[in-house]
């Protein structure tokens, strides 16, 4: 069984290889749908034809195409992103500084929205009826259409400005509070590791608010997911096999759910994938000051490369999510294939 | 015709679906005001039409905002923008997956030419997925300048591989029916058999996601408008009333961003509604 297990793994990761180049020649052209010559978007509306032939050199556009894309993937792999002119920083150092902050918000959402969302479901799908099935129900039906940034403004204006319950949202601390010595970037875990308690407890009320808005905006799809498929297991013939068998009720309800884990990974996956790119607004509003803003200030101050950059990162963390559901899903039903 | 309409197999179903009243009712305001809106806004939408800041009152149902336009004209007219761009992108995304799902899913198990273009497609689907959705559309959007026809041509782009993926599951299905093997013999070339025999049988599912992504579209588009990578201002848009009464809501003026988002919010739920019923209504083995 192992394997099988490191055949379909090993499969499965040479797969993810002509993926992530594709994704690179696709992060390449993006740059090409620039209205005209971007050597002239770069250098700026007053340049010099001297210093627009500077910039079309500096940018290899005098060269053929594919010599352009082998350059630019050489310089991505010496982890050269090119230089963001609005913070004037090198586009990596800039990203290494938000990214934590990111996965941060996203993996905290994640794991609230399958905490919470699984055993509610469980429990509705088993429960009889009554009023909770009939909320969850209306609940799962939001999956999907509620605006997050809208809903993010919403308990800004309850929690922080009419209760006062929660901090202004200026981002990941308070102005007054320092921030933690660096070890992984995400402030919240940094002041746990280093003990540092005010930090810790500013960074957590900072979180709240808007985790809280990820949650409830994206787990109506995996509450909504848990509760069909254990639904949908406990009226298979497996489990009325395991009654007939006289079988305790747990351990049909641990059969059903371990039969009904795959879907329920899958959609996790895609909640993942969503939240990469969808946490972007979130963050907006809450100034969080992730990868997300930075790719919605470099939009906004038409800031090219740290915008190819985010793109290209993103869709790195999305393969390696997918590449990861695809390994739990055979684990947990060993006849899928690659 | 209202009567017969009454006696329809739709009209017994949604009569007891009152999920899917709701979503019917409210897609037929969108539309309605898509056409009408702009005419029958009582203020001018783009232009002030009292004071700064008003809360609601008996002239302003929903008070004006920081510019002192009125929010109730503007939430009024922007059905005709944010439906247009989600109609025409979505019917884009449609025609495109849908052909690409026919050849994909025809050609999967044929000969090798067909194959390997069949194969093809699939993995420039899983490529264009492999980006996160609002991302990619901020970079693509942002990358060829913000504009309405930008954000249309970008949401189509993105929302083709989920007709792709659809429309090839079922046409995967039809394909081994013997009507196809009889039309193939009656002399139809393949292409002929795909598209004229096929694909009129594969449709349903596809059709019903239409109305989903019409919801997510007006979304997305309200979000890139929302960080200024949409329709330019001072169209009469949701997102971009967001955007503008979100540093006023934060102030206690909760009037400004709070009914452009309720109405984004009950309207994108009403197609995903509309939606979801109009799936059980045509697979007769889901209905309850």
């Amino acid at each position: 069984m192992h394997n099988r297990f490191l055949l379909f793994a090993t499969k499965r990761l040479l797969f993810t290889i002509p993926q992530l180049f594709a994704v690179s020649v696709i992060v390449f052209f993006l740059i090409r749908l620039l209205p005209g010559d971007p050597s002239y978007m770069l250098a700026g509306p007053y340049a010099s034809p001297d210093r627009i032939v500077e910039v079309r050199g500096q940018l290899g556009l005098d060269q053929p195409l594919v010599t352009q894309y082998f350059n630019y993937l050489a310089r991505i792999f010496a982890g050269d992103f090119g230089t963001s002119w609005r913070t004037s920083q090198p586009v990596l150092a800039d990203i290494q500084l938000r990214l934590p902050a990111t996965l941060e918000l996203v993996v905290l959402a994640v794991l609230l929205s399958i905490g919470i969302g699984i055993p509610l479901g469980v429990a509705v799908a088993v429960s009889e009826g009554g009023v909770l099935k009939r909320i969850v129900f209306l609940y799962g039906m939001l999956a999907g259409s509620l605006p997050d940034f809208w809903i993010g403004l919403l308990m800004i204006l309850i929690f922080f400005y009419f209760l006062g319950w929660a901090p202004p949202p200026v981002g990941q601390l308070d102005f007054a509070v320092s921030t933690p010595d660096h070890v992984t970037g995400a402030y919240a875990l940094d002041a746990l590791l280093t003990g540092n308690w005010e930090t810790l407890r500013s960074a957590l009320a900072q979180l709240v608010l808007p985790v809280a808005t990820l949650v409830l905006v994206y787990m109506p799809l995996v509450l909504k997911t848990a509760r069909s498929t254990m639904e949908e297991m406990l009226e298979s013939h497996f489990i009325l096999q395991a009654r007939a068998s006289g079988l305790s009720r747990r351990m049909q309800l641990r059969y059903a759910l371990r039969n009904a884990l795959p879907p329920i990974i899958t959609v996790i996956g895609i909640e993942f994938w969503f939240l990469l790119g969808g946490a972007v607004l979130v963050e907006t509003i809450f100034a969080w000051g992730g990868l997300g803003q930075y790719a919605v200030e470099s939009v906004i101050n038409s800031d090219y490369a740290p915008l190819q950059a985010v793109v290209l990162v993103t869709a790195f963390f999305t393969t390696l999510v997918f590449l990861v559901v695809d390994l739990l899903y055979h684990l947990l039903d060993p006849r899928i294939r690659v | 015709m209202f009567l017969r309409f009454l006696d329809s197999d739709l009209w017994r179903f949604a009569r007891l679906r009152p999920g899917m009243q709701f979503g019917f009712v409210v897609v037929i305001i969108n539309l309605l005001l898509a056409v009408l809106g702009p005419a029958i806004a009582p203020y001018p939408v783009e232009a002030p039409a009292g004071a700064s800041l008003l809360p609601p009152s008996r002239s302003h149902w929903f008070g004006t905002d920081v510019s002192g336009i009125d929010i109730l004209s503007r939430m009024i007219a922007a059905p005709r923008i944010d439906l247009t761009i989600a109609l025409v992108s979505t019917t884009i995304a449609f025609v495109a997956g849908v052909g690409l799902g026919v050849i994909s899913g025809y050609f999967a198990q044929g000969e090798k030419p067909g194959r390997i273009v069949s194969a093809g497609i699939m993995r420039i689907a899983d490529i264009v997925q492999a980006f996160p959705m609002f991302v990619f559309a901020l970079a693509l959007v942002g990358l060829s300048g913000p504009s309405t026809t930008n954000v249309i041509i970008a949401l189509a782009f993105l929302n083709i591989p989920f007709f792709l993926r659809i429309t090839r599951g079922t046409v995967l299905q039809v394909r081994s029916r013997t009507f196809v093997e009889a039309a193939i013999c009656a002399g139809n070339s393949e292409l002929r058999a795909a598209f004229a025999h096929v694909m009129p049988n594969a449709l349903a599912p596809a059709l019903v996601h239409f109305s989903t992504t019409i919801g997510f579209s007006i979304l997305l588009t309200a979000g890139l408008s929302f960080v200024g990578a949409g329709v330019p201002p001072p169209t009469p848009e949701l997102g971009l009333m967001i955007q503008v009464g979100a540093q006023n809501m934060i102030t206690g003026h909760w009037w400004t961003a709070l009914f452009p988002g309720l109405m984004l919010a009950v309207s994108v739920l009403a197609f995903s509604l509309f939606g979801d019923h109009l799936r059980v209504f045509l697979d007769p083995t889901n209905r309850r």
